[in-house]
């Protein structure tokens, strides 16, 4: 069973790039969704291994849905370019890893590596 | 000396001490040892809105209706500056009734007299509320311009990922990643250049110029205006030049008669941008088997960043598609 990952970014070009640098690694790439209603629809069906966020959604905050993820024990990453996404998206994303934007493949592996032990 | 001279001596030290503290740009006081004002500059005066009669020969904390009670400064002149002689840019936020809100630096300096027996304290006051201000809006400035660079660089490495080089030669991927590459450089001008709103026309213009060979090839209709924001001026720019260069390999701007007509209008009480592309007088069309990247490209865009609808028909005598993306309140650059 190949290992499930959510993934919440706002522009698509950059959607499409991380799903196909996942997808690359043989990850089940669930999403990629743009908005929060979006994510938490797909994560009312199902719980993915880990899930990797954008902070600024662009009209939204991420905020929710890594409160969401919180509740439930999945891990999650974020890829933002802000150095420290807690003062933007609240204490929830304190500590969390960050793969960075632009995302570096393999700073972005070794983050979910990290965090799902595999 | 008699005493005659000596009195001149003093007189002419007292002026002498008035103009420096006059001449002081900041607000600045000079306390005795029991922190009664001796002397305070112009500037104090002014800034703090009180005159010299309410001022000199009055203890400091019950200046001004007791403005100047402030816990840090009676810290500061009790505890802090007996034991050191200099204070450099103290930092006291305080609420002053004729002024606000203001951060106050305060810099203050004990001068021992040479009897031994007394002290004069200096104290200036800068007033530092509006520097903080503009450091903080600097500051944010600086960060929301390297936020704004790193999402555009990914951007563009997400761009150069999915130009695709199947069957492509080095070249073709090259103008082709070129091509998007620039329209992404005009969105960013046009989005972030400090000059007035961005209308579809502008944009439209802007993105477009380049395959208007002729006049008649590429044909603007006039327009409700409508301001865009940063969000939707990248994301059409990329749709626009899509379609413009399908159009000059396949479709109308491949041949000289061709013509595009671009439309665009407001609906629904301001809700909804409709654009509609309409080519004509070009080769017949038909339907590609497979949607090209370039398609998908526009479908993708629209539907994921505008939350949008597209819709392509490949009639004969002309391609068209018709897009209507809302038109909510405009996201910042994420």
């Amino acid at each position: 069973m190949p290992e499930t990952v959510l993934i919440v970014e706002d522009e698509f070009f950059i959607a499409m790039d991380l799903q196909l640098m996942l997808e690359g690694y043989g990850w089940r790439v669930m999403g990629p969704v743009g908005t929060v209603k979006d994510a938490l629809l797909l994560l009312e069906t199902e719980l993915p291994s880990v899930a990797l966020l954008d902070v600024n959604l662009g009209r939204e905050l991420v905020t929710p849905v890594a409160e969401y993820l919180k509740a439930h024990d999945v891990p999650f990453a974020v890829a933002t370019a802000y150095d420290r996404p807690e003062q933007y998206g609240g204490e929830v994303l304190a500590g969390v890893p960050n793969a960075g934007k632009p995302t570096d493949e393999r700073r972005l592996m070794a983050a979910l590596m990290q965090l799902t032990g595999r | 000396m008699n005493m005659e001279d000596l009195y001149r001596l003093l007189r002419t030290g007292h002026i002498q001490a008035q103009g420096i503290v006059d001449t002081v740009a900041d607000p600045m006081l000079v306390l005795d040892a029991s922190l009664c004002v001796q002397n305070a500059s112009r500037a104090f005066f002014e800034t703090f809105k009180v005159d010299r009669e309410e001022t000199i020969g009055h203890p400091i904390y019950k200046l001004g209706n007791g403005q100047w009670d402030i816990p840090e400064l009676r810290r500061l002149l009790a505890d802090v500056i007996p034991k050191a002689t200099a204070i450099i840019n103290f930092e006291v936020e305080h609420t002053f009734p004729a002024l606000g809100r203001r951060t106050m630096l305060l810099t203050a300096r004990t001068l021992f007299h040479p009897d031994g027996a007394s002290h004069t304290l200096l104290l200036s006051i800068v007033d530092a509320t509006d520097r903080y201000r503009r450091d903080m809006a600097k500051d944010m400035l600086f960060g929301e311009l390297r936020h704004r660079m790193k999402n555009l660089l990914s951007v563009v490495k997400a761009i150069a990922h999915q130009t695709t080089t199947q069957d492509r030669s080095a070249k073709e991927y090259r103008d082709v990643f070129l091509g998007r590459f620039s329209a992404l450089i005009e969105a960013q001008e046009l989005a972030y250049a400090e000059q007035d709103e961005v209308g579809v026309d502008r944009l439209l213009n802007i993105i477009l110029a380049p395959y208007a060979d002729k006049p008649e090839a590429v044909v603007i209709e006039p327009g409700e205006a409508i301001e865009l924001g940063p969000h939707m001026i990248m994301s059409l720019s990329l749709v626009l030049h899509e379609l413009a260069t399908n159009a000059a390999k396949y479709g109308a701007l491949s041949v000289p008669s061709g013509q595009v007509r671009v439309g665009w209008q407001v609906e629904d009480a301001n809700s909804k941008l409709r654009l509609k592309w309409v080519e004509s007088g070009g080769p017949p069309v038909s339907r590609p088997a497979v949607a090209g990247y370039g398609s998908q490209l526009i479908r993708s865009t629209i539907a994921y960043n505008l939350h949008g609808e597209v819709e392509q028909d490949y009639a004969v005598d002309g391609f068209r598609t018709e897009i209507v993306i809302p038109l909510g309140t405009a996201p910042s650059s994420s």
